[in-house]
């Protein structure tokens, strides 16, 4: 049986985002039936098709609906529509496409939790997406989909659109609740746990804008449906996202279980490289989860890989479990970008230690400090400046910023750690090829023209401090150490 | 004193201004059922009072935190926190560039120094014509489209060196082609 | 109590608080800077994580895990078993410690707070010797943030203690962190300082050289200077203070830890409430009146010629002599200045002088009170009177009496930091032929007195105070009085006839002996260093 998409299925639709064309594909059925059952029932039949966050964790939603006290009287559902993990569009597709699909998914969750007042948060950079979102709400709403009483069953719901405005941490749930509340997006100690206290101090379940959309699809196909897509522990569809110089860069929808290297180059997906380049180095889900070697590296023809020689790893498996194998943090949101082969990895590794340094929120030290620094040596290393020190001190940095869990308050200095890590452990040898191609003396003269006292200090190699008439002179090259 | 210190006990007038007109502390208010707080409409509140006045100023900062019943510091410490809110005046028009990995590979390096030249202005400054400003942001979440930039509210996708003169000189070019919410806009001054 | 064992010892801790307190209490150094006992829990430095025990779900035996917690954000309970003495948790510690100093300016040389800073302290014990960044460090302004602050943006840790003072114990939330990530800075909103009247506890909050206080700015090194216990004579509440002196005076004062009265915290009165002590006009010399100008006298002079005055009797008033206790003595200074008057003149009138009171108390968000009275011990003085009985006036009372010419001789003391003797006053003590007043600065009395005596401010003196809710809290003498004067207290117990050196424990325990109230004083226990 071909696979059918069900999640993009009113992409290039026309009018898909209006109320009749969604209501015309079985739409708002889903949640008819989901008001008919108890909350309790519905939260049972989400636990039953093992519904996993999409969202990066790969938490299974209705497991995290139960963790809710049972003597609540107050509960808040956000819905995390700040998608800002790069390269990572597959939300901004789904609402451009079909933002009822998710509104229903809302609808259903929140009856599932007993909520009655639901908040999307929603970055600030979807400009269109938010008019999009919010006229398919005002619709919903004069059909009688939120407000009070909804289709006659007694519940009533309020749903409103919150704006985020340009905070890579804000997606975490915590540093969402607080944003929420108006306050700095810092991510909270936990426990408590949002399901205990979360958004008001109240319990609160926040979920990824695709976790909910696959909702409306499981209550109108049902559980056998769901758990006949996927493999054996990732079940449904997945909207995967390509980009970078692939000839068909977009998001696709696939059952969970696809290659890295069907998705790159598979004629539904990717479409293969631009110009016929090889792969050098893809992150397959989302920059956070780590790097994969491309087939730039080609396995030995009897396929044993030998693990101190760089290996293609294309054909990881992008479910939550395979990933794991590959030295990957995990599935993460399914978008990978493709570095090709003539890329200078100086380049991409400036670009990710940027992004952390410029995303960390400034809370827990190691992430503070750590990207900040990071980025200070990958913007030297770009400048021809790098030292193969340099390079352990990034490793090294990474492991104690987000290697052993409990480090840090949030997953971002986790995020941070393992892309990095990654990308300079398994092309190592390019980093230290570049660096030697340096022109000689470049690190030195770099680094004593910014720091002249870090120049002075002993640790850097073939340099001696002279003492002369009791303060430091002009350092004096001398012999490095063989 | 003797030694350089930045004086952030006193504060020009000049610096303070403009202010929230009624209109717009008016449709602030009426955030307010929304939510059981009255700090958490502190994002919205900014969001409208920056499509008011272009930017947050110190005396929209008192206002907010009047208006939301809490410490002015408080409002200082979220609008820096977010990259979307600005501090100082901008153009009529804002250019947010995308300079995330996809887009870095795609291009937009190239397309960043030009318009830096054609501007000829850096980030979060203005060119002297008061018509734009421009800024950078980490990931748009358009990277099928890389490179990609936002002209206020509408998404260019695609962009290269040569597209951008047509991009810049096209009066429409921050329009969106959709029907517009006005929830988070300033209300219109009659 | 629950039983915790930290590194191997069994420790026995309160209950509902952190693991990082209980090992605080327990002596323990445990490097920290955002946890503070007296605010919120942000758990954001990361430098106090451990190792604990937990129940292996697939052994089901206890195990230590394979991860690290922050003590400050895990709450003992019984038979909880952690570590700090392991290599993660070290390791741990070094690492962060390397990230504090990436950036921090190697300024000790200059900077305020080197000798009592924990960024030097935990960097000598556990932080490395050289950095390995060779990139420029992030330079940071200095920023003028309030009246009596400086914020030296490129020394902060970002450990947020000072913002969380603002919003929590204060309320008033002047300080925000602005910015995002490494760029994150401590400021004001433009035109908002830090003004209020709780603000200088930011300075001591601050675990590092950020916030520096002006009125210290480079005033001197803190490893020259000795501290003293002393109860602050700000106002009524018997806030307790560390006087931090040495042979040039007093430098600054800072909290001295107490549970019962002002925790960590005391007002910007206290703090700087200190200045009246080196003020160039201090009386120095006991003075008699010789015709129409007062002529300086020998101390020796004074007792008999007082005894002389205080002892005659009146022909035509039934109670000529009165003793205005100020509530700025000690209790043992009222007590013994009490017992000489009675016991020359058995019913010489005893008065509570001038309390002075300023607006209405000001209670905080989370209790923290800052007193409308401005004087330390009007309730010990209140107190020693209503034991003694006989007779006894309100000032309001007495000054009225002396205007109707009802006293012939009466010893007044005053020792306020702030001028007191407004016109009444002064009107009314004119009237008493022979006014012996005992202050520290000249006054509108000078021109009435018969005998000028100098006082001791309360750093050179030692004694008890009993706040306004009754506790007695003694405190140490941080200055010898000024040369050529005597402390009042000394001064006293010559009046009396009682030989030898004043000591306020000895002549406490003859009040004792009398008022069983005072057999009981309370001292908190001192914090060792960086114990919050």
């Amino acid at each position: 049986m071909p696979f059918e998409r069900v999640l993009m299925r009113h992409v290039g639709v026309p009018n898909s985002t209006s109320l009749a064309v969604y209501k015309a594909d079985d739409g708002y059925a889903g949640a008819a039936r989901a008001l008919k059952m108890t909350p309790d029932d519905l939260v049972e039949f989400v636990k039953k098709a093992n519904l996993r966050g999409r969202g990066g964790a790969g938490f299974p939603a209705g497991v995290k609906w139960t963790f809710l006290p049972k003597d609540r009287t107050v509960t808040y559902l956000c819905v995390n529509a700040d998608e800002s993990e790069p390269p990572t569009f597959c939300n901004r597709v789904l609402i451009d496409s079909d933002p009822h699909m998710l509104l229903e998914g809302v609808l259903i969750a929140a009856y599932a939790t007993r909520t009655t007042v639901a908040y999307i948060y929603m970055r600030g950079e979807f400009c269109a997406q938010f008019h999009i979102l919010q006229r398919a709400l005002d619709e919903a709403y004069a059909a009688g989909y939120f407000g009070r009483n909804i289709l006659g069953s007694g519940y009533s719901l309020e749903c409103y659109i919150h704006r985020g405005a340009g905070a890579y941490v804000c997606g975490e749930e915590t540093g969402l609740i607080e944003s929420l509340e108006g306050k700095r997006g810092w991510p909270r100690i936990k426990p408590p746990f949002p399901a205990i206290e979360g958004l008001f101090r109240k319990p609160t379940v926040v979920n990824n804008v695709e976790t909910l959309a696959c909702l409306p699809h499981i209550l109108t196909r049902g559980v056998d449906w769901w758990l006949s897509i996927g493999t054996a522990n990732s079940k449904g569809p997945k909207m995967y996202c390509i980009s970078g110089p692939v000839n068909r860069p977009g998001c696709y929808e696939a059952p969970l279980g696809l290659s890295c290297r069907e998705l790159i180059y598979g004629a539904d997906f990717g479409g293969g490289m631009c110009d016929g380049k090889k792969v050098k180095a893809v992150f397959p889900g989302g920059l956070s989860m780590g790097a994969l070697r491309g087939d730039m590296f080609p396995k030995p023809p009897d396929g044993k890989v030998d693990p101190r020689q760089d290996h293609d790893e294309l054909d990881c498996i992008l479910d939550f479990d395979d990933v794991r194998k590959y030295d990957l943090l995990g599935l993460g949101t399914a978008a990978a970008v493709v570095i090709p082969e003539d890329a200078d990895l100086r380049d991409t590794l400036l670009n990710v230690t940027r992004f952390y340094s410029q995303e960390s929120c400034g809370q827990c030290t190691q992430c503070r400090e750590g990207t900040a620094w990071m980025q200070k040596i990958a913007e030297r290393i770009r400048a021809g400046a790098g030292r193969p020190v340099d390079l352990d001190i990034i490793v090294e940095a990474t492991r104690n910023m987000g290697m052993m869990p409990g480090l840090s308050i949030c997953g971002l200095p986790d995020g941070a750690a393992w892309p990095i890590r990654t990308l300079i452990q398994k092309f190592r040898r390019e980093f230290e090829q570049r660096i030697a191609a340096q022109a000689p003396g470049a690190a030195e003269s770099l680094i004593r023209r910014t720091n002249a006292a870090a120049y002075e200090l002993p640790v850097l190699h073939g340099r001696a401090v002279q003492p002369v008439g009791g303060t430091y002179a002009t350092p004096v090259d001398v012999a490095p150490p063989p | 004193m003797s030694w350089r210190t930045i004086d952030r006990r006193t504060v020009p007038l000049d610096d303070l201004d403009p202010g929230l007109s009624a209109a717009v502390k008016e449709k602030i208010r009426s955030f307010f059922p929304r939510y059981p707080t009255r700090r958490a409409v502190l994002l919205p509140a900014l969001h409208i009072a920056q499509d008011a006045l272009g930017y947050i100023s110190l005396r929209a900062m008192r206002e907010i935190a009047e208006l939301l019943e809490i410490p002015p510091s408080a409002v200082l410490d979220v609008v820096a926190f977010y990259t979307h809110f600005w501090t100082h005046p901008r153009g009529r028009k804002t250019i947010v560039l995308c300079r995330s990995l996809t887009c870095e590979l795609m291009g937009g390096g190239r397309v960043r120094e030009a318009l830096e030249q054609r501007l000829g202005i850096g980030e979060h400054e203005t060119t002297p014509d008061g018509q734009w400003s421009y800024m950078t942001e980490e990931c748009l979440a358009a990277c099928e489209h890389a490179p990609c930039l936002l002209i206020d509210e509408k998404l260019h996708k695609a962009v290269q060196v040569e597209d951008l003169d047509r991009i810049l000189v096209d009066a429409e070019n921050d329009r969106l082609d959709l029907p517009r919410s006005t929830l988070f806009d300033a209300p219109q001054e009659t | 109590m629950p039983k915790i064992i930290i590194d191997g010892q069994t420790v026995e801790c309160r209950s509902g608080i952190p693991v990082l307190q209980a090992a605080l209490e327990a002596g323990l150094a445990v490097p920290h800077y955002c946890y503070h006992p007296g605010l919120s829990v942000v758990a954001s430095c990361r430098l106090c994580l451990m190792e604990m025990k937990m129940r292996d779900p697939k052994t089901g035996q206890m195990d230590w895990a394979p991860k690290l917690f922050p003590s400050c954000q895990t709450p003992v309970r019984d038979g909880l078993e952690v570590r700090f003495c392991s290599d993660p948790v070290r390791d741990n510690q070094q690492h962060v410690m390397e990230y504090y100093l990436l950036n921090h300016p190697l300024d000790c040389p200059v900077c305020d707070k080197a000798g009592e800073c924990y960024l030097q302290d935990y960097t000598e014990a556990s932080g490395p010797a050289t950095s390995r960044m060779v990139e420029d460090k992030t330079k940071n302004p200095k920023k003028d943030i309030g009246p009596h602050t400086l914020l030296y943006q490129d020394r902060c840790v970002l450990c947020s203690r000072c913002v969380r003072f603002c919003d929590e114990i204060t309320g008033s939330g002047e300080l925000a962190v602005v910015g995002r990530g490494s760029r994150c800075e401590i400021d004001v909103l433009p035109g908002q300082p830090l003004q209020n009247p709780l603000q200088g506890n930011v300075v001591d909050l601050c675990p590092v050289g950020a916030l520096l206080d002006k009125d210290f700015l480079f005033k001197q090194r803190v490893w020259l200077l000795r501290s003293a216990r002393s109860v602050s004579p700000a106002d009524s509440r018997g806030q307790t203070i560390w006087i931090d002196y040495n042979e040039a005076g007093i430098h600054r004062i800072r909290p001295r830890y107490n549970e019962k009265v002002n925790e960590w915290w005391i007002t910007d009165e206290a703090r700087f409430g200190w200045k009246h002590v080196h003020r160039r006009d201090r009386l120095r010399q006991p003075r008699i009146r010789q015709g129409t100008a007062l002529q300086p006298a020998r101390w020796e002079e004074l007792p008999a010629l007082l005894r002389t005055w205080f002892s005659q009797p009146s022909p035509t008033v039934p109670n000529p002599i009165a003793a205005i206790l100020s509530p700025m003595l000690t209790c043992e200074e009222a007590w013994l200045l009490a017992k000489f008057a009675r016991s020359l003149a058995p019913q010489a009138t005893l008065v509570l002088g001038h309390v002075p009171t300023v607006g209405q108390d000001q209670t905080y968000p989370k209790g923290f009170t800052i007193k409308a009275e401005k004087c330390p011990n009007r309730r010990g003085v209140e107190t020693i009177l209503q034991h003694l009985g006989g007779p006894t006036a309100s000032f309001q009372e007495f000054l009225g009496q002396a205007v109707e010419g009802r006293f012939r001789a009466a010893y007044v003391t005053g020792g306020y930091p702030n001028a007191w003797v407004m016109d009444p006053i002064a009107t009314a003590l004119a009237k008493i032929p022979f006014l012996v007043v005992h202050d520290l600065f000249p006054s509108a009395l000078d021109a009435v007195a018969a005998v000028q005596i100098p006082g001791s401010a309360w750093a050179e003196r030692e004694g008890t105070f009993m706040n306004c809710d009754g506790l007695l809290q003694p405190f140490e003498r941080a200055l010898p009085p000024l040369e050529g004067v005597k402390a009042d207290g000394q001064f006293f117990s010559e009046l009396l006839g009682q030989p030898g050196l004043f000591r306020a424990r000895t002549v406490r325990e003859t009040m004792a002996a009398e008022l069983p109230q005072f057999s009981e004083v309370f001292i908190p226990r001192d914090l060792p260093k960086h114990a919050h």
